[in-house]
């Protein structure tokens, strides 16, 4: 894999001018992105202009009390003008576009930037002093630049970075910055899980998209998965019977693990127990269908015919006792 | 589904399916569950695929962003200050448009489709069939363009493994009945509107581009044995499969649902009383009404009789006043809540017993050979 580093956290020197050292923190920083900023920067690269190498935008995010820990949520692009000599970048842009996202995520702050390409160079340390800056930047904090190379072809490599100045001549202090690299870790929250899980089942897929499926098509899956995982299991088991390959003590404790959660319930209790819950589960099935015909006829009685509307009410009547016994049932 | 046949769709190229991007995906998964279990609104960018293209009718949603939850004028509407009706009603609300103008002129400088095409929302275990909903995705059919849908994600339901993502659409009956804005028996019957036909599903499907692609697969490559790096990113879940939706509690969901189909029901039977209330009102006065036409007719009858003028019978519009009939629109909308509540139920139950019996076959199995 590209982005696997190893890291060693050095104290960054803190900047050399008119800030007081006491604010400056230079403890490690740890870096956890979510998958959908992530997203995000891809889409943004594959919109960007043809003549453009890399596109820039915002990170943001929530900061632990401490500044420990950053966590960057979400981002959006900035557009900005690369040449040989100069950079431009939409600074109102980012100031409009900053207070719109604030509005309606207000819990996040700015976190940094990110550009996508690898490269760090002169434009790269001015664009991180501005987005460091005192001010409209992060200061105290010290600002994240993360890179995502989207080379065709390469891996996507993932960079994330902080900075800090570095004590070249006053007059150069502008654009020159050491760019420390910081671990990061790709979390993905609890509530994205499912889907992520229809997203990136649809990997292998030629034309790259994936129906949304019903629940009974989820357990469906899951199950076949799951049979796919015993039959691979117990095939190297039969395997290393045979003696054909090398046991792996690992493999063998992972198993025995595995084996040891099975409950220990006599079958007459289970028996039991999946007898009462199965008469619940279906009695509420019954209800919930006889619901629905009464709701049902009930609605054509009211439109076919003004003087039906007793019969209606009795029927609504019966559906109210029935549902009585559905929470009952539900209850249990 | 049957119903869905059976509506005429204008010939003009219509909607049949909606593709949406997997970053929308996660923008949706991700502001829903951060205010959940208040109900949230957003905005979906992107493109109609047209006809001569490679996919007739099909609609991409390939951006979107949050609507503020609070409402930024509090002033001007004094009438709902708690945040969650503000959030509901966002898409319509003036400062909302704002805050969509500018956002769609900022997005639209980064290359991003800034035509609209729709709204989402969020929902808890499918109960998103109300007014607002409604008033919502009518105001986006009707005043801005009719080519849009609402997407519902339900954040309840995706918690249990498989997402649920749907997306809706106003049948053209239910446009053309909210046009006139009133929901009597007489128009229902008119425009031949029961509450199956108030909205068209559309499948929806999960569009991927290339170079996402390529970092799922980066991001699922097994894990190397690399012991002496604990710093770097290493856990390992698979994204895929995921196996919540083999959890068997499912009981909270099937209580929680038959809490809200109770409710559901309760809300019908005050509308049944309602309809009942006017019913009775209106057969009263007809009696009034019969009753004083026989006594004009007879008074005109000895009128004729001693050669006095004939006074008009039809005075009674001026003397009566029929009971206005009460909006239908609410039971409607009920009845449709009602129907998709049950058939959820019928889903859980459906997966549940699956499970309960492999799980009682497994189980005893296991025990006989433990037993051996």
């Amino acid at each position: 894999m590209a982005d696997k580093d190893s890291y060693i956290h050095l104290a960054r020197p803190l900047p050399v001018v008119s800030v007081p050292p006491a604010q400056a923190t230079t403890s490690p920083l740890s870096v956890v992105i979510n998958a959908q900023a992530l997203f995000s920067i891809l889409d943004h690269s594959l919109r960007r202009n043809a003549d453009q190498e890399r596109v820039i935008g915002t990170l943001l995010g929530v900061r632990s009390e401490d500044g420990a820990e950053v966590e960057i949520r979400n981002c959006f692009a900035v557009g900005h003008n690369e040449s040989q000599e100069q950079v431009e970048v939409d600074m109102d842009y980012h100031k409009a576009m900053l207070g719109l996202h604030l509005k309606a995520n207000p819990k996040e702050v700015l976190i940094g930037w990110y550009a996508t390409s690898p490269e760090l160079n002169t434009f790269s340390a001015l664009i991180q002093n501005f987005y460091a800056s005192n001010g409209d930047g992060t200061f105290p904090h010290p600002a994240v630049h993360l890179t995502m190379s989207t080379v065709p072809g390469q891996d996507i490599a993932i960079r994330t970075y902080i900075s800090s100045a570095v004590g070249v001549h006053p007059d150069r202090l502008a654009d020159s910055c050491l760019f420390v690299p910081v671990p990061y870790e790709i979390k993905y929250v609890d509530a994205e899980r499912s889907g992520l899980e229809l997203i990136s089942s649809a990997k292998n897929n030629e034309n790259r998209s994936a129906e949304v499926t019903t629940d009974i098509h989820a357990l469906e899956k899951a199950l076949e998965e799951v049979l796919e995982m015993l039959d691979r299991v117990s095939e190297y088991v039969a395997r290393v019977v045979a003696g054909n390959t090398q046991a792996s003590a690992a493999i063998g404790k992972f198993l025995m693990n595995t084996l040891s959660l099975a409950p220990k319930v006599s079958p007459a209790d289970v028996e039991r127990m999946f007898n009462t819950h199965i008469q619940d589960v279906l009695l509420v099935a019954y209800l919930a269908n006889t619901i629905r015909t009464q709701i049902d006829l009930s609605n054509r009685l009211a439109s076919a015919n003004f003087g039906a509307i007793t019969t209606t009410s009795a029927a609504a009547a019966t559906t109210t006792t029935a549902t009585n016994t559905t929470t009952t049932a539900g209850g249990k | 589904m049957a119903d869905k046949s059976k509506i005429v769709l204008p010939a003009s190229g219509p909607l049949k399916s909606v593709q949406v991007d997997a970053l929308v995906v996660l923008k949706i998964c991700k502001h829903a569950s951060s205010a959940h279990p208040q109900v949230i609104t957003g905005q979906l960018l992107g493109t109609v695929a047209s006809i001569g293209m490679d996919v007739d009718g099909e609609l991409q949603v390939t951006n979107s962003f949050p609507f503020p939850s609070t409402d930024l004028s509090t002033s001007s509407n004094d009438l709902d200050n708690n945040p969650a009706s503000s959030a509901a009603s966002a898409p319509r609300s003036k400062a909302g448009a704002w805050y969509q103008t500018e956002m769609v002129r900022c997005l639209r400088e980064m290359n991003v489709d800034a035509n609209s095409v729709g709204w989402y929302q969020s929902a808890n275990l499918g109960n998103f069939l109300n007014a607002n909903f409604i008033d919502n995705q009518y105001f986006y059919q009707n005043t801005l363009n009719e080519r849009t849908v609402a997407l519902v994600h339900d954040t309840a339901r995706s918690a249990q493994g498989a997402l649920s993502l749907r997306a809706f659409r106003l049948t053209p009956q239910f446009m053309a009945a909210q046009k006139e804005g009133k929901f009597t028996s007489e128009s229902l019957a008119k425009h031949n509107l029961t509450y199956k036909d108030i909205l068209i599903e559309l499948p929806v499907s999960i569009h991927n581009s290339h170079l996402l692609t390529t970092f799922l697969h980066q991001l699922d490559t097994p894990p190397t044995p690399n012991p002496f790096n604990p710093f770097s990113q290493s856990n390992s879940i698979p994204l895929f499969p995921n196996f919540d939706s083999l959890d068997l509690s499912i009981d909270p969901f099937l209580e929680k649902n038959c809490d809200l189909l109770l409710d559901s029901i309760e809300t019908h039977y005050t509308e049944l009383n309602n309809s009942q209330y006017y019913q009775r009102q209106l057969a009263r006065e007809q009696v009034k009404i019969s009753a004083w036409l026989t006594k004009r007719k007879q008074e005109n009858a000895l009128r004729a009789a001693a050669k006095q003028p004939l006074l008009p019978e039809n005075e009674w519009n001026r003397l009566f006043k029929p009971p206005v009939e009460p909006s239908r629109l609410e039971t409607l909308l009920n009845s449709r809540q009602i129907e998709q509540y049950a058939k959820q139920v019928d889903g859980f139950t459906a997966s549940v017993t699956a499970k309960m019996f492999a799980v009682n076959g497994g189980l005893s199995k296991t025990q006989e050979q433990l037993q051996l």
